[in-house]
C-alpha cells in the first residue's frame, strides 16, 4: 500500500518535472535531436544560447525586467503596507467602503482595463518609458488585502507602545509592524515579482522601443516574430533564459518562506 | 515628578454612548493611585486617555498644571506598561528598552547607561540579548517595566500588568512593584480589576462603574466606609454580606429581611440615628464576614441568630462558614480551629456597630 502511494506520488511529481527537464535538455540539444523525448540532450551544444544572444539584446531585456520587477515590487510593498495599515488600524469615515471597492477591483480581469490604461499611457506620454511598465502595477489589491489582514491580526498594544515610544505612523508600519509579518511580506513579494516578471501582454502594448523591452516581451516577439527562423531550439533556449531567474528567486525565497513561517508569530 | 489632574473628563466614541461620563480625579505627586472596577467600567479607557492613546471628548487632563488633551503621547512624559507586555517581538531586550530613547535622540552612551541601570534594578541584565519569545511571562513583564523606567517619565501608567502572570508570580511581582514605587519615587496610575491588587498596592483607590467614579479614597477607608453598596460588594474578600429588607415604620427601630427570617433590633445600635429618616423604606443591610462571630464581640449592640451551615471552607488561617438565609446566604469568617457540623445550626453574633445600610433604590450608603 505504502509502495503504491509512493509510486503514485512519484508519477505525479515526474509529470510536473518532466516538461522542465525536457525544456532544459532540448535547449542544449542540436536542432535534429529536439524531436526525441529524452531526459538528456541529444548532440549536446550551447549554440542555441549563443544564437539567442546574437540575435536579440537579451541581456538588456533581463536588466529591464529586473529593474521593472524590483522597483514595482518595492512600491507594491510600500504602498500596499500603507493602505493595508490604514484600512486595518485607522478609524475614518468610508473606510469599509474603500476596502470593498479595492476588493471589487480584484474581480475585474486585467483585459478589461487594458484599453483605458493604454489610452491613459498615451495621454501621459508614457508609451515606451519605464513609467508605463511600472505605474499601472504599483497599487495591487491583493497586496492591500493581505497586508490588511496581517496588520489586523497584530495586537493593538504593539502600536500603542510604539506611539508612546515616539513613533509616527510610517515608523509604526515599517519599523514595528512589518518585521512581525515577514511571511506576508514574502508572500506578496513572490507573487508580485513573479507576476511582473512573466507579464508579456502589457509590455507588448505599451513598449515598441527595443531598449525598453522586458524579457518576456522580447522572448515572445523573438519566438513568434520570425527572428528565430523557425528554429525550435533557439526559442526553447530563450524560454529557459526567461524562466531561470524566477526559478532561482523562488527557490531562494521559499527557503526564507518556510523559515519565517516556523519561527515568527507573536507569542505575547 | 508630577501631579495628574482629570477635570470633568468624558469619553464617547463616534455615535456611541459615553464610556466615561464625568471623571474628576487628582493624582498627587508620587502617589500610587489605583483605578479599579469590573470589566467594561472604563478604567482602561481612562488610562489610555491619560496616555494619549484615546482622545478626550470633554474635560481637561493636566499634568503638572499643563493641559495635555492635544499633546501627542510621546510628549506627555509618561510611560506605560501593557497587560500583554507589548514588547517588540523582533527586537532584543536591549533594543526594546532603548528604542524610545533612540527615537528621542539621546546619545548612545546615555542610552546604554540608562538601560543597564534599569536592567540591574529589575535583575534582567543577563537577558539583554534575548528576544521576547525566549523569555517567560515574568521576565517579559520585567522588560516591559524596564522599558518604562528607562524613559524616566513623570508618570507611570500600568494597565493590568499582572493579569497574565500565574498566582504565585503575581504576588511576588506585586511586592516588587511596591518596592519599585518606593525606589523610583514616581507618580503611578495603575489599572486593575483585581481588588486585592488595588488594596495592597494603592495609596489611594478610585472605584469606577459604568464610566462613573463611584468613590475615591484610601484602601482602608473604602473597606470600612464604602459610599455605595457596589463599592461595599466589590472591595473585600469574601464580599460583604447583603440582606435586603425594610426598616420598621413605627415603634422600636427594627430591620426585617424580605422573607422575615432576619429581624434585627437596631434601637440601641450606632447606625440608629441616621436610619430614622429611612423608616418604613426598603434598605439593604450589609455586614462583613469578620463581623459575624461565634463569640459575642465587645460591641455596643449585637444581634444573635442561629443559622444552618451549608458549606465550610477551611483556609488554614481561618474558616469560612456559609449559612443560607431567606434572601441568599451569609458568609462568616471564623477562627482557624472552628469545626462546623453540617445541618446543625450555628449561633452567630452580628456586630451591629460595624453594620452598613444602603438605600435599596439608589444603593447609596445611609
Amino acid at each position: 500500500m505504502k509502495l503504491l502511494r509512493y509510486a503514485l506520488l512519484l508519477l505525479a511529481a515526474l509529470s510536473f518535472i518532466y516538461p522542465f527537464v525536457w525544456m532544459i535538455s532540448a535547449s542544449l540539444s542540436s536542432e535534429q535531436g529536439i524531436g526525441s523525448l529524452t531526459l538528456l540532450p541529444v548532440g549536446l551544444t550551447i549554440s542555441n544560447y549563443t544564437t539567442v544572444f546574437e540575435r536579440i539584446p537579451l541581456g538588456r531585456a533581463f536588466l529591464n525586467s529586473l529593474f521593472v520587477a524590483l522597483v514595482t515590487t518595492g512600491l507594491v510593498l510600500v504602498l500596499g503596507a500603507m493602505v493595508g495599515y490604514a484600512l486595518a488600524r485607522l478609524r475614518f469615515r468610508g473606510r469599509d467602503l474603500i476596502f470593498y471597492l479595492i476588493i471589487f477591483t480584484m474581480t475585474l480581469p486585467f483585459q478589461i482595463t487594458l484599453i483605458p490604461n493604454y489610452i491613459t499611457m498615451v495621454k501621459l506620454g508614457w508609451v515606451d518609458t519605464y513609467f508605463a511598465l511600472i505605474v499601472p502595477f504599483v497599487m495591487n489589491s491583493l497586496a492591500v488585502l493581505l497586508f490588511r489582514q496581517a496588520f489586523a491580526s497584530l495586537p493593538q498594544a504593539l502600536i500603542d507602545a510604539a506611539r508612546i515610544d515616539g513613533c509616527g505612523e510610517l515608523r509604526i508600519i515599517f519599523q514595528i509592524l512589518l518585521p512581525n509579518i515577514v511571511p506576508t511580506v514574502l508572500t506578496i513579494t513572490i507573487l508580485t515579482f513573479m507576476g511582473l516578471w512573466n507579464e508579456a501582454l502589457w509590455p507588448l502594448i505599451v513598449i515598441r522601443d527595443e531598449s525598453t523591452m522586458t524579457m518576456p516581451q522580447m522572448v515572445t516577439l523573438f519566438s513568434v516574430g520570425g527572428r528565430a527562423d523557425a528554429q525550435l531550439g533557439v526559442k526553447i533556449a530563450a524560454a529557459v533564459m526567461l524562466a531561470l531567474p524566477i526559478l532561482v528567486v523562488y527557490l531562494f525565497f521559499q527557503k526564507h518562506f518556510i523559515r519565517s513561517m516556523a519561527s515568527s508569530g507573536l507569542k505575547d | 515628578m508630577a501631579e495628574v489632574k482629570l477635570v470633568h473628563v468624558a469619553k464617547a466614541y463616534e455615535n456611541g454612548p459615553r464610556v466615561i461620563r464625568n471623571a474628576t480625579i487628582t493624582v498627587q505627586d508620587r502617589e500610587f493611585l489605583v483605578l479599579v472596577g469590573p470589566s467594561g467600567c472604563g478604567k482602561s479607557t481612562l488610562l489610555r486617555m491619560i496616555a494619549g492613546l484615546e482622545d478626550i471628548t470633554d474635560g481637561d487632563l493636566l499634568i503638572d498644571g499643563k493641559r495635555m488633551n492635544d499633546v501627542p503621547p510621546k510628549d506627555r512624559d509618561i510611560a506605560m506598561v501593557f497587560q500583554n507586555y507589548a514588547l517588540y517581538p523582533h527586537m532584543t531586550v536591549y533594543e526594546n528598552m532603548a528604542f524610545g530613547l533612540k527615537l528621542a535622540g539621546l546619545p548612545k552612551d546615555d542610552i546604554r547607561q540608562r538601560v543597564s541601570r534599569a536592567a540591574q534594578l529589575l535583575e534582567i541584565d543577563a537577558l539583554l540579548d534575548r528576544k521576547p519569545k525566549d523569555m517567560s511571562g515574568g521576565q517579559r513583564q520585567r522588560v516591559a517595566i524596564g522599558r518604562a523606567i528607562v524613559r524616566n517619565p513623570k508618570v507611570f501608567l500600568f494597565d493590568e500588568p499582572l493579569s497574565n502572570l500565574d498566582a504565585k508570580l503575581r504576588v511576588q511581582t506585586r511586592i516588587e512593584l511596591q518596592k519599585l514605587h518606593r525606589e523610583l519615587n514616581a507618580t503611578i496610575i495603575y489599572v486593575t480589576h483585581d481588588q486585592v491588587e488595588a488594596m495592597t498596592l494603592g495609596d489611594r483607590i478610585v472605584v469606577l462603574r459604568d464610566g462613573d467614579v463611584v468613590q475615591q479614597d484610601t484602601p482602608i477607608n473604602l473597606y470600612n466606609q464604602p459610599a455605595t453598596q457596589f463599592v461595599a460588594g466589590f472591595i473585600g474578600t469574601p464580599p460583604m454580606n447583603f440582606v435586603p429588607g425594610r426598616l420598621s415604620e413605627t415603634g422600636p427601630l427594627y430591620f426585617t429581611s424580605t422573607g422575615g427570617q432576619v429581624q434585627i433590633d437596631l434601637s440601641n445600635s450606632q447606625p440608629a440615628a441616621r436610619l430614622q429618616a429611612h423608616r418604613g423604606k426598603p434598605v439593604t443591610f450589609g455586614i462583613r464576614a469578620e463581623h459575624l462571630s461565634e463569640q459575642p464581640p465587645a460591641a455596643q449592640s449585637v444581634h444573635e441568630q442561629a443559622l444552618a451551615v451549608e458549606a465550610v471552607e477551611n483556609m488554614g488561617n481561618e474558616t469560612l462558614v456559609y449559612c443560607p438565609i431567606d434572601t441568599g446566604q451569609l458568609i462568616a469568617r471564623l477562627p482557624a480551629g472552628y469545626v462546623a457540623s453540617f445541618g446543625q445550626p450555628i449561633r452567630l453574633f452580628w456586630n451591629l456597630d460595624k453594620a452598613h445600610f444602603f438605600d435599596a433604590q439608589t444603593g447609596q450608603a445611609i
